[in-house]
């Protein structure tokens, strides 16, 4: 599992290195590398490195262990089968972690990142209600049995569309550049992660790499079903590819504007899934 | 037993009251009590603002009464908290959510900030009409059913009427979840990191739950 | 935090994680108690390593409030 743990850090790093490459194309820059991300996470940990004088010190460095172990547990989860109302869990409570980097520092940039965190609650809704749909179907919530299920029935993909779309829209938000990134934009300097620097940042970047890696193997555990490893990989890869032509193509919008469609979406879906409950 | 969260791992038992670990509730109590022990250990950080109009800044530094009413109201509702993540029964998990919402208004209730104020007495007066509808539930699921242990009423014979639902999501929605949890965004200004965390951790840690329990019931 | 703290935070963490590897393929440890062991410690191996790594230890200072 070790190895699985290290592949995912890196892999997803690079995929979101390839997010940045691709989104550069689209808006003809030559961009970064693709392994710029990698590069990144190595970099801040070798930087000089202290806890901010105003900040709650057993928080500020606390908070970097919880972001790394909770993805990495969602790892294992997602590895062995578990139950997707984990990941779900693990999802939600992300944004306690996005809290817990804005405000344990002090600084208003971060805390403004904190507080948008918290008012944007309904970017969750829509994997709650993907979550819902599919046990509808499957009636079981064990990832195994999501992906055996497929093997007799199809990929979920075709028979609930639009519970695919709903967490095509959460993985959204969760990409950095993308239309829902409120959190991290740049009018709050870097938004919930200013002041988390040095090796403390490189926590965060291992934690952002596992973080894709987990929610795009989710998505295709779910929708598609069990794939071999290689096309497990390109279909990844595919994704994050049509990620970054939404995120390149949208601009970021404004933290009401973000939250009010945030809420549309989830309203819509819970409408959905209401009723596929009643035909079913 | 419908395993939604996975395979139950162990059983606690109290007499009739179980306690119960599946990896789902295992995870969330875990949570809950590594934010607590954060709670306990951790010294509040002081908020940096911009003085407006000067070219200076100011630090909001919390007075050591405050500190300690705000920390024992935090580790108050970390273990209201943990309880209703792992409780088996349906009337201590509305009694612990309750809690919860008494503990979020304690928590914030002594910053002296008048925003911050405002908002905590309006949470307040809507968790304090959700405890209504939350033991209405409670009470509605023991009068139909005769029972108010999960274990008993996971099982398909038992039938919950559909309002008994619908009021048990309606009284966790009250005690801090969406929509009033935009409400609740005003309270996380409030300087101290630590013990406002608790707040949102313990709004979700009961969304998430309580979502497990209506799959279950 | 000191340097050598640091390198005995990353090499007992390591340690672990190694150890529950080999117990795991012995059959000795269970999977799960194998990923708690790993979700513990690989957190303060990564953060360990960082330190222990990182250029040096900087004077604290208050957080950057704009230009």
């Amino acid at each position: 599992m070790i190895a699985e743990l290290l592949f995912a850090v890196f892999f997803g790093l690079l995929l979101l290195g390839i997010h940045r490459k691709v989104i550069a194309r689209i808006q003809r820059r030559p961009g970064p590398p693709v392994w710029q991300e990698i590069l990144h996470m190595l970099k801040f940990s070798f930087k000089t490195t202290w806890i901010p004088k105003t900040a709650s010190a057993a928080l500020f460095v606390g908070v970097v262990l919880v972001a790394i172990g909770i993805w990495s547990a969602a790892l294992f989860v997602v590895i062995s089968g578990g139950s997707l109302l984990v990941i779900f869990a693990i999802y939600m409570l992300h944004k306690i972690v996005e809290h817990g980097f804005g405000l344990s520092s002090g600084s208003p940039y971060g805390k403004f990142g904190g507080v948008r965190s918290v008012i944007s609650a309904a970017s969750e809704i829509p994997l709650l209600v993907s979550v819902a749909a599919i046990a509808i179907f499957t009636h079981s919530l064990l990832i195994s049995d999501i992906v055996s299920y497929q093997e007799v029935h199809g990929p979920l993909l075709i028979t609930i569309p639009l519970a695919a779309i709903a967490m095509y829209v959460v993985l959204i938000s969760k990409m950095p550049f993308g239309p829902f990134s409120i959190v991290e934009s740049k009018e709050l300097v870097s938004g919930y992660k200013t002041e988390h620097f040095g090796v403390w940042r490189a926590g965060l970047e291992v934690c952002n790499g596992l973080k894709t890696y987990v929610l795009l193997l989710t998505f295709i555990l779910v929708f598609i079903g069990s794939l071999p490893f290689w096309l497990t990989l390109l279909t990844m890869l595919i994704l994050v590819i049509t990620l970054s032509f939404v995120c390149a193509l949208s601009p970021m919008l404004s933290p009401y504007d973000s939250v009010t469609v945030q809420t549309l979406l989830a309203g819509l879906m819970l409408v959905y899934v209401g009723v596929l409950g009643v035909m079913s | 037993m419908n395993e939604i969260g996975g395979t139950p791992l162990f059983f606690l038992e109290f007499g009739d009251i179980v306690v119960y670990f599946t990896p789902f509730t295992l995870t969330l109590f875990l949570l809950a009590l590594v934010f607590t022990v954060f709670v306990l250990i951790s010294r509040p950080e002081r908020q940096i603002d911009i003085a407006f109009g000067a070219d200076a800044f100011y630090a909001k530094v919390i007075s050591l009464p405050e500190l300690r009413f705000r920390r024992f109201m935090s580790i108050a509702c970390g273990l209201a908290c943990m309880g209703a993540m792992v409780t088996g029964d349906v009337f201590d998990f509305t009694l612990l959510v309750s809690l919860v919402g008494i503990c979020n208004v304690g928590i914030v209730a002594a910053v002296k900030s008048r925003h911050v104020q405002n908002a905590a007495y309006q949470y307040g007066l809507v968790a304090l009409a959700g405890t209504v509808p939350l033991f209405s539930a409670a009470a509605m699921v023991a009068a139909t059913t005769g029972t108010l242990s999960m274990i008993e009423l996971a099982k398909d014979a038992v039938a919950i009427p559909l309002a008994a639902r619908a009021l048990l999501v309606l009284g966790v929605m009250g005690e801090g979840m969406a929509p009033f949890y935009a409400a609740k965004a005003e309270m996380f200004r409030a300087p101290g990191a630590p013990y406002v965390i608790m707040c949102s951790l313990s709004s979700l840690l009961i969304f998430l739950r309580v979502a497990e329990v209506i799959l279950l019931l | 935090m000191k340097k050598k703290n640091a390198l005995a935070l990353t090499l007992v963490a390591a340690g672990s994680g190694v150890a529950a590897m080999a117990l795991s393929m012995a059959s000795i440890l269970p999977g799960w108690a194998y990923a708690a062991v790993l979700v513990l410690a690989f957190p303060l191996f990564v953060l360990g390593l960082g330190l222990y790594w990182m250029a040096r230890e900087g004077e604290e200072d208050i957080p950057f409030l704009g230009y």
